[in-house]
């Protein structure tokens, strides 16, 4: 039985999760409990499949599909937000928030998978570390290709894409040349990084060279609580 | 020896809460604790928050033992990746078994936030989530 | 083409001629595009598996091309070869998958795709709302992707899941119907 619903808690009571849009309906599909059916589940489970606490989480850990599968479901992805949105702005920062939920998603089960050795990255160096190498790998199957930290702003730091999956396989139509995919990139990183309690934004950038045309530069800006931070642990 | 066991999300909300006695030594597993006792448990597991607020900047392990000590009893801490907070209220000093249910907690709430109709800082209401905690618990506390 | 030839160039393809991305990538991509409809039709799931048919579709008329690049597979000389071809090269070529091909009615026109894996669906409950079990079809885009890439080969089909796993069924099952053949002097959609 959970107690929580039934005493008045000190706690702050729940609040919805930030990478849900403002402005977006507030209902998330109802969980709906009341106190005597708290634990009583209503889901059914096949017999053979059980629930998802008997899958072990590594299953899936080095399976594969095909790149153009993911490409097709990011473009209707795109598609599909393009047809709610106000411009390229707002696009963009749908693309961010779907790659904010997985970010989320991948960390904890990142670092779940470290086993025993896992440790927690307090400092700035560590995480942009982390995800460079990582998350990066993870999703990629490379590391990312540079991260430099910012000459003129102590906050600012860049990791640098020179051709970044979510860009090449994607082809955008001539009237969203300006849309950079690599926002939903963006997003898994500011994930990563809010998750690990080190606020900021992160914004794509395309910085195309002669020899790297598709060169992307994710702009990481920390608030100001973490560079103060970082300060004080020395 | 009984355990009050606490999840907090992000946002110091509580997303999952439950009590368990001692499995070990012919327990029953059943948790006693008196009905004053009840209401301080909350308490002192939110009250430890601040200082694994502080703790968690000064190491990187994920297990964090013993936080806090409120009288006879002692706050130990799990902080995952994403900065959930597991904690646990106990009277006694079992530094290994907690940490090996702490683990198998956090294969749960993995689970748990795998599933993409699950967000961050949402309340944890599966009676199958809830029942292998308490299977957790009876192993190894 | 028999079941095994068909099984044979999916593998081959698969090996040799298809770049690869993490699974658990797509998993949580697909995951995100489906939760966010829930929230977009608040909660309305018959909306929601519409508009995830509607996505498979638009995907299945572009897919249909990059699969026949790639397999440089013939015509199929019946329904029943396509079912293969689907099964075997086709949910291969893309999800790594090879469903089982089951169920044919009488008259060849019919059959069921039975999934034993799904890796859309991995990881994933359903909402425990007492609805989703029963209106949700988490994974009906792939409906949408079939009817596509099958009307771009002048079938016009109707899929649709009879049971999923995720709804506590046995088995995750498909069923697919060849509604008719498009004449190519008729625009499909008109008798």
């Amino acid at each position: 039985m959970q107690r929580g619903d039934s005493l008045n808690s000190p706690f702050v009571p729940f609040s919805p999760n930030p990478s849900i849009q403002q402005g977006t309906p507030t209902s998330t599909p109802p969980l709906k409990h009341t106190l005597s059916s708290s634990t009583s589940s209503n889901l059914r489970y096949s017999s053979s499949r059980k629930s998802i606490y008997d899958r072990h989480l590594n299953r899936s850990q080095r399976s594969e599909l095909s790149k153009a599968s993911f490409a097709f479901l990011f473009g209707e992805m795109v598609q599909y937000a393009q047809k709610r949105v106000n411009g390229i702005a707002d696009l963009e920062k749908k693309l961010n928030l779907h790659g904010y939920s997985i970010g989320q998603r991948l960390l904890e089960l990142l670092l779940w998978r470290e086993g025993r050795s896992a440790k927690r990255e307090t400092r700035i160096l560590g995480i942009l570390q982390f995800i460079t190498t990582t998350v990066y790998r993870s999703i990629f199957n490379k590391p990312a290709d540079g991260l430099e930290k910012s000459r003129d702003n102590e906050d600012e730091y860049m990791l640098i894409d020179n051709d970044p999956m979510v860009n090449s396989y994607i082809s955008v139509p001539k009237e969203m040349s300006q849309l950079n995919c690599a926002a939903f990139v963006a997003g898994i990183i500011e994930a990563v990084l809010d998750g690990c309690l080190f606020p900021g934004r992160v914004t794509a950038h395309s910085v195309p060279t002669e020899q790297l045309p598709a060169k992307t530069v994710f702009l990481i800006k920390f608030d100001e609580s973490v560079i103060e931070r970082e300060s004080v642990l020395g | 020896m009984s355990f009050y066991f606490a999840i907090v999300g992000t946002k110091d909300n509580p997303i999952y809460e439950a009590e368990f006695g001692t499995s070990k030594q012919g327990g029953d597993g059943v948790a006693r604790f008196r009905e004053e006792q009840r209401s301080m448990n909350q308490f002192i597991v939110h009250s430890s928050l601040d200082i694994v607020e502080e703790v968690q900047w000064a190491t990187p392990t994920m297990y964090m033992k013993c936080v806090d000590k409120f009288n006879n009893l002692q706050v130990s801490c799990f902080l995952t990746a994403g900065n959930i907070k597991f904690l646990l209220l106990h009277d006694q000093k079992a530094d290994d078994a907690i940490r090996q249910f702490f683990t198998d907690v956090y294969d749960l709430y993995t689970k748990t936030l795998m599933n993409p109709f699950y967000e961050v800082d949402m309340r944890i209401t599966s009676g199958v989530f809830d029942g292998k905690v308490k299977q957790a618990a009876k192993k190894y506390l | 083409m028999s079941a095994t030839k068909a099984a044979r160039v999916g593998e081959d393809v698969w090996k040799t001629r298809i770049d690869k991305v993490n699974a658990e990538l797509v998993t949580l991509t697909y995951g995100s595009i489906v939760a966010q409809l829930c929230r977009d039709f608040e909660g309305d799931y018959l909306e929601v598996n519409k508009q995830l048919e509607k996505m498979g579709y638009n995907i299945g008329l572009r897919l249909i091309e990059d699969f026949l690049a790639k397999t440089n597979m013939g015509k199929c000389a019946n329904f029943r070869e396509t079912a293969e071809t689907i099964a075997k090269v086709g949910f291969k070529v893309f999800l790594n998958i090879t469903p089982t091909v089951a169920n044919w009615t009488t008259d060849n026109k019919q059959f069921s795709l039975i999934f034993e894996e799904n890796p859309l669906a991995d990881f994933v409950e359903l909402p425990d709302d007492g609805r989703a079990q029963n209106e949700l079809w988490y994974s009906n885009m792939l409906c949408g992707v079939l009817r596509g890439t099958l009307e771009m080969v002048q079938m016009q089909v109707d899929a649709h899941f009879a049971s999923d796993i995720l709804r506590g069924n046995e088995v995750t099952e498909m069923r697919v119907t060849l509604v008719r053949i498009i004449d190519d002097e008729l625009p499909p959609g008109e008798d």
